[in-house]
Parts: C-alpha cells; structure tokens; sequence
C-alpha cells in the first residue's frame, strides 16, 4: 500500500509482555519482512496499544494508521464489554486516518501478531508457587484445628509474598493451590470441597478476590518494571556509546572503546570492519586477524547492500556472525559483526543498528579529517611551487628586461647599429630560454591547471604565429584554418604556447626562407580536432623519433642550438589538457607535427 | 592644465633597476615619476601626490598585487598599468577583473610601454573624447550608433554592436572575458567564453580585412581582446 502511494512508512510494534521464544521468531520475521519492505520499525513499550500507536503516529507525523479488522470478539470480549482495537483507535486518533484492512484469518504471521504475548512465567516459579503453598500447608498443620480462618490470611500472605517474585501464572496457581488445600483440608467438613458456613464461605471468596487482584497488579508492575529496565538498558548504552565517542581523542581510541562497550551490551564477540576511502575495499580494522573468507563474504555483502547478513539474518552466507552495515546517511562505510549464541531481539537489533549508526558518524568523521588534511598538504605544497617558480621568474625576467628595454634606446642613440642588433637577438633568446626553463619547472612541479574553454581555432593560430613572430621573419607563411571550424575545447594559452614552440621548433630545424604551413581541422570522427605545423626542412632523422619529445632531446649536432625543451614542453602542456601530441613526415618532404585536442560532437549553447 | 603638459606617474615596483629604467623611459616620453618600492608606501605615495597614471608590478615583497589594485579602486579611477611575466596569467587576469587598466608583459620595449600610457591617459581625459572613432577603413559613430566600412554602411546585430562599442570605448587596452560577458551578457555568463568567441568571429568577418589574420581586433591570449587602431 505504501509503495503503490511511494510513501515512506512505519512498522509498529508495540510490546506490552514480553514475548516467548516461539512468538519472537514470528515476531522477528514479520519485522524483518516490514523493513525489507521498507518500512522504519518502531519498537515500544506501552500498555495501551491504541494510545501507543497514535503517540507513535504524531512523533514520526504521520498520517494514516493502516490496522487488520479485528476477527470475531471472543466470549471474554463480550462479557467484559471490550472494545476492538480499531473502535479505541477511532476514539482517541485524532487528526490521523485509520485505515481498516481485512485481516488473513488463517495467515499465522497477522495471528500471531495479534495474540497477546503469553504472560505465564517459567517453571521455576511454579514450583516456588507450590513450595510456598506446601510450606503454608505445612504450617497449617502444626496449628490447631479452630485456626483455620487465620490459616486463610496466611495463605494470602504467601501469595502476595509471591506476587512480588513470581509471574501471573504461577501467582494464580499458588492462589488455586492454596485455596483449594485450604478449603479441602482446613476448612471443615475436611476433606471435601464443600464450605457449609457462610462466614467459610464469605473467606475463601474474599481469599481468591484479593489473591487474584493483588496477582494481577502484581503482574502488571512486574512488566512494566521489565520493560522499564530494558528501555533504560537502551537509553543507557548509547548514551555510554555517545559520551565514549565524544571523550575519546584519537580515531582508534575512540573505536575501540566502542568495541568494548557493544561487547559488553550484547555479550558477543564485536569485530569491525572498515573501507580505507569511501567506495573502497573492505579490511578488518586495526590490523585485527583476517576472518575466514565466510565471515569476509558476510561482511563484505553487508557492506555492498546496506542490509544484515550472516547468522540468524535472511542472508545467512553459512556466517557464524551477524553483520550490520555502517550506514551514514545513505552510504555504507563499513560493518559491524557481532557473534551471538541466539539471535538478537528485536530491541537489541534496534540497538545494534543504533550502534552502527553512531560508529559510521565517527568513521565518517575519519574520513573527512583524512581528506581535509590531505587538502591542506597539498594545497601547501603548491603554495611554495608557486611562490618558488614566481620568484625565481620574476629574479630571471627583471634583469632581461632591463637589459631588453635599454638596447632598445641604444638602438635609438647609436643607430642600426650590428653590435646592438647581436645583442638583443642574444636578449631575446636568452629570454625565450629562461621562458622554457621555467615552463619545464611549471609542467613537473604538476602545478599545471588547464582551464578548458570553448576556444576558436584561428585565434590561437594567430596568437601562436604572434608570439613566435621574430623566429618567423622572412619566411612564407601558409596558413589554412576552415571558416567553418568548430569552436575547439583547450586552454588557451597552453594550446597557443604549444603550438608556438612547434612554430619555433620548425623555424629553428628548417633553412632560412624555406615555407612553414599551419593548418588545422577535425579528423574524420570528429572526435578530434588537429592543428598541424608542416615545413619543408629536412625531415625526421629516424635516430632522433624516439626521443623527439623526451626532455633536453636535440636534432642532429645541435645546429640550431637550444636547449631542447621546446617540444618536451609542448608535449606537456597538451598532455595536461588531455591531448596527443605526433610527429609524421610531410608528405612531399619535411615534418609535421601534430596536436590533437578531444572534441565533443556537441558544440556550446548559443541561446542567450 | 599643468597635468597635461607633464602629466605624472607612480611606478610602485621593488627591482631599483627596473625603477631607474621606468624613470628613463617615462621622463623621456615628458611625464612626472614618483617612484615606491613596495605597496604600502604605494598607497601612501598614490594618496600624498597628485598622479595622473599607475605603473604596477604585481609581484610585489609585501603585498599581492591585485590587493594592492583594490586598495588604489576605492578611491581613486586613476588608470593603473601593470607590469607582470608570462607564468602569472592568473594573477594577471584577476588584477585587471579587480580594477587595473591594461598590462605589459616583461620583457618589454619601452616603445611599448609609452603606447599603452598614452591609451589609458587618453581615456581618463573623457573631454576629449570624439564620438565618431575611426580605425582602419572602419568609421564607427557612437551617437548614431553607425558603423561604416570605407564609408558604407555595415549591418552589425545588436549583440556585435554592443561588443565593439565596449571595445571602442576601451580602444587600445585590453578587456577581459570576464568584463565583457559581465557587460553583454550579465553576471551569470561570466564563464560563458564561446558566446563572445562566436560574436567576436562574425565581428571580424564583417570588419577585418583578412578575417583569419586580424589587424584591430586583436586576441589578448588567455586574458580578452584589444581594439588596436593602427
């Protein structure tokens, strides 16, 4: 009903005896099929059902309150006027809806539910019962034969003596007992269960009132009394948990004081096991021995589906264990697995999930603590990088550009002079030096972060043939970039730099006045987008192909000079943004280099 | 108006060298220098003189440079320049976005750096300001909101309008992406790059004389655009 509304909803369970052996297995499965369901269970312990289940109702809000109609009322109910579970819902519930349903007259799970637990205690103290009446008895006959009325106080008073130790069964067997060896020994005519005199007769009948009465409030205080300790059991225990949590200091301590507390609480052997990082592979925690690959599959399967499994659960896996996952909010951190000798009650399942529930906050704790750490480590580290690398640039750049700035009024002081020309050419390729040193440094330091963007293809054509202008005169350029090129996902500048340095690189390995061509496109898939420097210089020696984009590689007897990073680093920086870099012979005689950049088919949206 | 005679300039960097050759260079090309060697005495100089441009080095010893940009904004438009290398794009972008005017990449000419003040001098004297600016074989007159190419008319829509009136009102300095989204497209589409990469295209394609090589509206790498006029 509730999935067909998709609402979330609430199993309750309100205890009123506690139930026996027999009637908690029912009990438990019909639970554990509500949470399968996905229902919250509620476990309480009241008195009075309909008042429980409309406190219940209010403190979760909610709305509707689904119960089975009530079978024919038994003959008890007649006499006694009782009236139906739904009618007192009715009476009391207020601004919930109550929903009748018609319950499965044979199905034994709505039966057994709504049988009321067996309040007859155990053996044991049925045989109290019948020592205290014997001892009574006994003591009955030492007295003379005229005392039996005061016989009758006595017995009474061993009943509620009993009253106080025993439960309602064995309190009205000692109240049955005791009034009939009373009357059938006692009480003349002797040995007849015949009362002749009224004021006999007023006796026994007061005797088995007050024995029953006092029996039945007896009874009543004795379970509430029971369910009283549970409750504070329950309410003690986590706030133990809670308070051993918060006071321990270090990560370990902390679990391992929670360790010992769930075993003390559950007399069970605990053990945990925890996932390194979120998502991770599950180990068991703090170096604690590995269990067999049984109890590893369990916990491991309470992990993955963030639900029990293993011993007394619906996943049994052959575990000898009980496994509850570590859920925080709705991600499992790891598993808690209790070895019991039964299985657990309801209650103490409750608790266990309690428990699980406040491990994966301080796990999860863990985590994030790990992680924020992790962060500032890093971040610290990147910090200096950069601080280094900036120093270092501004230390090398300052001097250049003095140096670069004042040529220039050289220049315009001594005219075109040869020497000034040598001079700043050796400035400027000194600057183009110190400018790759520093991009090297950058690329592994790692402190590389390319800013994709949507970027036009013929801007960083232009850009690059821009800054690799110098290097570039008075040779033919041919440049040929589609009108109707795609818009191309890259970092700007490390794109434009990448290809700059291929620019130079062609310009440094090629003759004077020999052409350089710059083109770029899509390949065929589409899924890539090229831009490709081709000259027409000599070509790639097969000697220097291996190791042509390999740090401080240089062409054949160094010609051209340099230091050999060019390439290394523009093979970085297209790398960082995801790309490949190639070198092919140009078809019709020299090389070609090629950067390919990913390209998705979808182009940015234009709707302003 | 003694200022445009002589107008004056703050040259807050910490390098004694690159202060002298700035002295040179500006004294030369007639402007006043006022020099500070670290931000604080900067601020302090910026408020005591009378100054009519900013040259900024943004790595400064004791303070960011870009804070440095927000402390001189919050009193004064005074247009500010700034001096950076090529590794620090970020820090360079995020000076200009906090208020700075154009930058210089070092090693620079001197030539260079003369140009880019008068640009910005230029700008804070609105007096003179025409409303019909020319560049090329392109006339754009900003009153009629007319744009001509080699004196006929060209059909530019609302969107290429309004980015080459941003970048003709910033003629000859850099503007970033951030500023110009911020200023077509609202705040929103501050990150929204290809909106303006797309205008800019058909921009080009309307005005440039080779679209693929343009000569005025240039591409600031990383950083934005600039409108150079010759």
């Amino acid at each position: 009903m509730a999935s067909s509304l998709a609402v979330p909803w609430l199993a309750a369970h309100v205890e009123i005896f506690p139930p026996s052996a027999a009637e908690r297995d029912v009990l438990d499965g019909n639970l554990a099929l509500a949470r399968e369901l996905g229902a919250q269970v509620v476990l309480t312990h009241a008195r009075d059902i309909p008042s429980a289940l409309v406190r219940i109702a209010s403190e979760h809000q909610a709305t509707l309150i689904v119960v089975g109609k009530p079978s024919k009322p038994g003959l008890m109910d007649r006499i006694t006027q009782k009236r139906s579970l739904v009618d007192r819902l009715m009476a009391i519930g207020g601004t919930v809806d109550i929903c009748v349903v018609p319950a499965r007259t044979a199905g034994p799970p709505n039966d057994t539910l709504r049988r009321r637990p067996s309040p007859y205690g155990a053996w044991s103290e049925f045989l109290l019962a019948g020592g205290v009446v014997t001892a009574v008895t006994a003591v009955g006959l030492m007295l003379p034969e005229s005392y039996y009325q005061s016989l009758g106080l006595i017995y009474l008073l061993g009943v509620i003596l009993l009253s106080l130790r025993v439960g309602r069964g064995a309190l009205l067997f000692a109240a049955v007992l005791g009034g009939s060896i009373w009357d059938y020994i006692f009480i003349p005519p002797h040995f007849k269960f015949q009362v002749t005199s009224l004021q006999d007769g007023l006796l026994v009948g007061t005797y088995f009132v007050v024995a029953l009465v006092s029996g039945q409030f007896a009874a009543r205080i004795r379970a509430q009394a029971v369910n009283e300790r549970l409750r504070e059991e329950r309410a003690t225990a986590l706030f133990h948990l809670t308070r051993v949590l918060a006071e321990k200091q270090t990560f370990k301590d902390a679990i391992a004081a929670a360790l010992r507390q769930a075993n003390e609480i559950f007399s069970a052997e605990t053990s945990l096991f925890l996932a390194a990082e979120p998502s991770g592979a599950l180990a068991p925690h703090g170096g604690a021995a590995p269990p067999t690959d049984k109890e590893m599959a369990a916990a491991e399967w309470a992990f993955r589906n963030k639900q029990s499994a293993g011993r007394f659960t619906d996943m049994p896996l052959e575990s000898s264990s009980t496994y509850v996952p570590l859920l925080y909010v709705d991600r499992s951190v790891g598993a808690l697995g209790l070895t019991t000798a039964t299985a657990l009650t309801p209650a103490q399942r409750d608790l266990l999930e309690a428990f699980a529930r406040q491990l994966a906050v301080i796990v999860e704790r863990e985590y994030l603590r790990n992680a924020s750490e992790k962060g500032k480590l890093l971040a610290e580290s990147e910090k200096l990088h950069r601080a280094l690398l900036d120093s270092v640039s501004h230390e090398l750049r300052t001097p250049l550009a003095v140096i670069t700035a004042s040529l220039e009024h050289l220049d315009e002081a001594a005219g075109r002079g040869g020497l000034v020309g040598e001079m700043k050419t050796a400035a400027r390729r000194l600057n183009r030096l110190v400018a790759n040193l520093l991009d090297q440094t950058r690329l592994e330091s790692g402190a590389l972060r390319p800013k994709l963007e949507w970027c036009d293809p013929v801007d960083l054509v232009n850009a690059a043939i821009e800054d690799a202008r110098d290097a570039l005169a008075g040779r033919p350029l041919d440049v040929s970039v589609p009108e109707d090129l795609p818009l191309i996902r890259a970092d700007f500048a490390l794109t434009e730099q990448a290809l700059a340095n291929l620019l130079l690189n062609a310009a440094l390995h090629t003759p004077p006045g020999t052409a350089i061509s710059v083109g770029a496109g899509l390949d065929g898939t589409g899924s890539q987008a090229f831009i490709t420097v081709a000259d027409r210089g000599p070509g790639l020696a097969p000697a220097i192909r291996e190791r042509l984009f390999m740090k401080f590689a240089r062409g054949d007897a160094a010609r051209a000079g340099g230091l050999g990073l060019g390439l290394s680093i523009a093979r970085g920086f297209v790398m960082a943004q995801g790309g490949t870099i190639a070198a092919e012979d140009n078809p019709g005689g020299g090389a070609r280099f090629a950067i390919y950049l990913p390209h998705a088919a979808a182009q940015p949206s234009l709707v302003e | 108006m003694t200022a445009e005679a002589h107008p004056s300039i703050l040259v807050i960097d910490d390098e004694v060298q690159i202060r002298r050759l700035m002295r040179f260079a500006l004294e030369g090309g007639n402007y006043r220098v006022y020099e500070a060697e670290n931000g604080q005495l900067g601020l302090g100089e910026a408020a005591a003189v009378q100054m009519d441009g900013v040259v900024l080095d943004l790595g400064l010893p004791d303070m960011d440079g870009t804070a440095v940009v927000r402390r001189l904004r919050e009193w004064t438009k005074v247009p500010i320049l700034i001096l950076s290398v090529r590794s620090t794009e970020d820090d360079k972008i995020s000076a200009l976005d906090a208020g700075a005017d154009d930058y210089l990449t070092k090693p620079f000419s001197t030539g260079e750096l003369l140009a880019r003040l008068r640009a910005l001098l230029r700008r804070a004297q609105p007096a003179a300001e025409s409303s019909v600016v020319s560049f090329g074989e392109i006339e754009v007159d900003l009153t009629a909101r007319l744009v001509r190419r080699g004196g006929a008319e060209v059909k530019l829509t609302t969107k290429e309008y309004a980015l080459l009136r941003l970048l003709v009102q910033h003629r000859g300095r850099v503007i970033t992406h951030r500023q110009i989204l911020r200023e077509l497209w609202g705040p929103h589409a501050e990150e929204s790059t290809h909106y303006l990469r797309v205008q800019m295209t058909h921009l080009r394609k309307k005005l440039e004389p080779v679209p693929q090589q343009p000569r005025h509206l240039k591409t600031e790498s990383g950083i934005g655009y600039r409108l150079v006029e010759n």
